[in-house]
């Protein structure tokens, strides 16, 4: 056989599947028989796989230079455009929509003034109760004083089962985390008698949510979505369902109401 | 993984790869800054849930050869090869030296592939995507790069290889 005869091993893809370890194991030991009986290709394999070898370790060379500093400022800022690109296309996602308009209609009866207008501002606003404890929550994060009990993020279905015998009522973890949070840790705190299910969530940026519900009493007032910001931190609270649901994180006031579409829905 | 670590880890992977490049550790990291900041202008472009790792990639790669077309029109001259970071001995160093020469004698359309699949970071599909070409052209580019950097590395190894040898014999 003239060498213009012979195949050209880079065109074989089971050689170059075997040289990167990409081929199936059951076909490994067809290709080293093969190869035990072809020199050509042996010798293809044993090179490419040498040249990798070389020019992998020449690349892993860099891990071996020191940070660069600069880079470092890039990467994390890199970092931030596109959290805040993921929060974006979460936020104006057809899902999320779809959840924030609902939460909207619901509040639509009391017309846009009132949902960005009433609790606004510092000086001597009184909130109902479960907001005022959820802030309380969440600004002393994990309040230990009205504790009854605590989860953990992997004791969720448990905890649920036993928060909603607490509270006589099925309750249900927020799923946030198609916006990018997971639940961390879930409390059950007793204010004034009642049962509060607190949830505290956080993204990969460290920002925190935390989350409340608390048992509506007929007696109660029925609130529609109310957006509110005090020191800092947005508060959005309602009631729905026989439920007071309250959720604060220090955002804008756009992501509050998205945040409390998701909680809603 | 979080979105930071993620990225922390492909900002290491496209040190080496640049470093590959550009067989020099300075211009490795200006070519790693450049295409962060591209990354970061381009922000809005990425979507998010698609794969980090190639959209990165692919601004480092189109960096480089533009960067590559300018320099070509500053000077014909072939850049001297510099000495790449000592790691083994002499004769590892050698060999190295010959195939990151014999690199440079191949088209940019093999030489990358064959990098890539060197890092070992990714797999045939995904170091596809980050040069933007079909799975099967990759693959054909690859192979025949591969095949093409055996022959110049046999052609150049012959002479080399006997002068070093002849003269260690001489020592």
């Amino acid at each position: 056989m003239t060498r213009t005869d012979t195949p050209d091993p880079g065109l074989d893809p089971d050689l170059m599947a075997y040289v990167d370890g990409t081929l199936a194991p059951e076909r490994m030991a067809e290709i080293e028989a093969r190869l035990a009986h072809d020199a050509q290709a042996r010798e293809a394999v044993a090179q490419w796989r040498h040249f990798g070898n070389l020019l992998h370790d020449y690349a892993a060379s860099a891990d071996d230079r020191p940070e660069n500093l600069q880079i470092a400022a890039l990467e994390r800022q890199l970092a931030r455009k596109l959290q805040k690109r993921r929060w974006r296309v979460v936020a104006f996602g057809p899902v999320v929509q779809r959840i924030a308009a609902s939460v909207l209609l619901f509040a639509a009866g009391w017309g846009t003034h009132a949902l960005y207008g009433s609790g606004t501002g510092n000086g001597g606003t009184v909130y109902p109760q479960f907001v005022s404890h959820t802030l309380a929550e969440h600004t002393a994060y994990k309040l230990a004083a009205f504790e009854r009990a605590s989860f953990e993020a992997y004791e969720m279905d448990a905890a649920l089962d036993w928060m909603s015998q607490q509270m006589q009522q099925k309750i249900d973890s927020p799923k946030l985390d198609r916006l990018g949070y997971q639940v961390e840790t879930a409390r059950l705190a007793v204010v004034d008698n009642q049962p509060v299910a607190v949830f505290y969530y956080r993204n990969p940026d460290n920002e925190r949510i935390t989350v409340s519900m608390t048992p509506r009493a007929l007696e109660q007032p029925d609130y529609s979505l109310r957006v509110a910001e005090r020191d800092g931190e947005r508060m959005a609270y309602w009631s729905s369902e026989g439920l007071h649901y309250a959720v604060i994180a220090a955002t804008d006031a756009g992501s509050i109401t998205t945040l409390a579409a998701a909680v809603q829905e | 993984m979080s979105l930071k670590t993620e990225l922390h880890t492909h900002v290491g992977s496209l040190r080496r790869y640049a470093l590959v490049l550009t067989r020099d550790p300075v211009a490795a990291d200006d070519l790693v800054q450049e295409t962060l900041l591209k990354a970061i202008a381009k922000s809005d472009t990425f979507q998010p849930g698609s794969n980090l790792r190639p959209w990165l990639f692919r601004i480092l790669h189109n960096t480089h050869v533009s960067e590559l077309r300018r320099a070509k029109t500053r000077t014909d001259a072939a850049p001297d090869l510099p000495d790449p970071v000592a790691r083994d001995c002499q004769h590892t160093q050698l060999e190295l030296k010959q195939v990151l020469g014999a690199l440079d004698q191949l088209p940019e359309a093999q030489r990358m592939p064959i990098i890539l699949i060197a890092l070992r970071e990714m797999s045939y599909a995904e170091a596809a995507r980050c040069l933007d070409v079909p799975l099967g052209t990759f693959m054909s580019r690859l192979g025949r790069g591969r095949e093409a950097l055996r022959r110049i590395v046999q052609g150049v190894g012959a002479g080399k290889l006997t002068i070093l040898k002849r003269k260690e014999g001489d020592a």
